[in-house]
């Protein structure tokens, strides 16, 4: 395997790492705000705002991670593209070459 | 640099090999011979221009987990391979391989990879020695069963004569199960915190996970087989009678207990001599055929000069 396809590979793992990484830890958090919010939303005079403050917190939660996913996946693309411009056209010939 | 670059790149594989391999990422190793650490064509020309004095008799060397052919180097640049080649006339080739996919997996690769040396070698081969470092002696007995049930047999099969096991852990590794144990314990805890944990223990590769107990089959690892000796009639995978089976392990300390359970600290005693040093008496092999180097730990084997000696005499 040449040296720039192990890049765009190292390059496609460190995404799929920060993609199921910012997942399990935002799952983790959520799971763990959420052991909290139930004790609160289990007494009757704060249960309907605790309900309100716990899905704002996992919306806010959600965006935040869905941020970090998206900005990831923009810097994969972009150095997807950064690889594939300096490739030199002939490159991809040669590489096939046995 | 490109020696330790490749050396990440094994430990890569060896890790998260299968997931690689099956989202055919470009960091996925593919096996192949290696020569002068660059990969070797399966081809004619290739193996001529690599071996002009291309003997009749080869060896070919297979490494471990998480490593490359550099494991067999000894301190003084030689390895296995060279030194088989200057005191007895073989032709050294090395491979190199995705260690992280299933051991079936690499055992097919590995049987496909014979097929076409036979096929492409130079000179009309006489005989194949196979030298397995730790999960590499599982792969070649993963190849040579595949070959002995595929119909017609494989042709390289009746060329194997003698097959060399060094640190191999026949009868699985222990490491493996207590991993296999402590994930199963974290992923039983109702914890978002022991849940993540579980999850990362879960993420080792398949090849790691089929060395617990030596899986040489993807069915045995679906069906979880008890370990069994394999000169018990029930094993799946048994030595294969046509050939010549010779047995290296390490240990590291010099009580027969200690050595028994800890071996060369990652494969016990009794899983790299398949029992012999606990029932000799019953032990299908020839008792010469199996060796304990004292002091030599599991990584330490690949690259031994008394582990050299015995793979020099049984291939006189």
């Amino acid at each position: 395997m040449s040296t720039r396809e192990r890049l765009r590979g190292l390059r496609r793992l460190v995404e799929e790492a920060v993609e199921h990484g910012s997942k399990a830890v935002e799952d983790v958090h959520k799971a763990t705000a959420a052991r909290t919010f139930t004790v609160l939303e289990a007494i009757p005079p704060i249960a309907k705002p605790a309900k309100v403050v716990h899905t704002v917190h996992d919306l806010w939660l959600s965006g935040i991670y869905g941020a970090i996913r998206v900005g990831n996946k923009v810097v994969g693309k972009t150095l997807e593209v950064a690889l594939d411009v300096s490739e030199d056209p002939g490159e991809r010939e040669r590489e096939r070459e046995p | 640099m490109g020696k330790k670059l490749e050396l990440a790149v094994a430990v890569l594989n060896g890790a998260v090999g299968d997931h690689l391999a099956r989202t055919g990422n470009g960091l996925a190793t593919a096996m192949t011979l290696v020569a002068n650490g660059r990969p070797l064509a399966c081809t004619r020309a290739a193996l001529a221009a690599a071996h002009p004095e291309a003997s009749a008799r080869i060896v070919i060397l297979v490494h471990g987990l998480m490593c490359t052919e550099d494991i067999w180097t000894l301190p003084d640049g030689s390895d296995y391979g060279s030194l088989l080649a200057r005191d007895h006339g073989f032709t050294p080739l090395y491979v190199r391989y995705n260690s992280g996919l299933p051991i079936a997996e690499n055992g097919k690769a590995f049987a496909a990879l014979l097929d076409a040396l036979v096929a492409a070698y130079p000179v009309t081969i006489e005989e194949i020695v196979t030298i397995g470092y730790s999960m590499g002696g599982l792969v070649v007995r993963s190849a040579c069963h595949l070959a002995s049930v595929a119909a017609p047999k494989s042709a390289w099969l009746a060329l194997v004569r003698r097959a060399m096991y060094v640190g191999t852990p026949h009868l699985g590794a222990p490491m493996e199960r207590v991993g296999r144990v402590v994930a199963k314990l974290l992923r039983a805890v109702d914890d978002p915190y022991t849940q993540l944990a579980a999850e990362l223990a879960d993420l080792r590769s398949d090849g790691v996970k089929d060395l617990g107990d030596a899986d040489l089959r993807h069915e045995d690892r679906a069906r979880r087989l008890p370990r069994m000796s394999l000169r018990d009639p029930r094993h799946p995978v048994p030595l294969l009678a046509s050939i010549k089976h010779f047995l290296v392990a390490g240990s590291l300390s010099t009580d027969a207990r200690l050595a028994s359970v800890f071996g060369d600290s990652i494969v016990p005693l009794r899983s790299a001599t398949d029992g012999s040093c606990i029932d000799a008496a019953t032990f299908a092999l020839p008792p010469d055929h199996v060796r304990i180097v004292s002091g030599a730990s599991h990584v330490a084997l690949a690259h031994d000069a008394r582990v050299y000696e015995h793979l020099k005499e049984w291939c006189a």
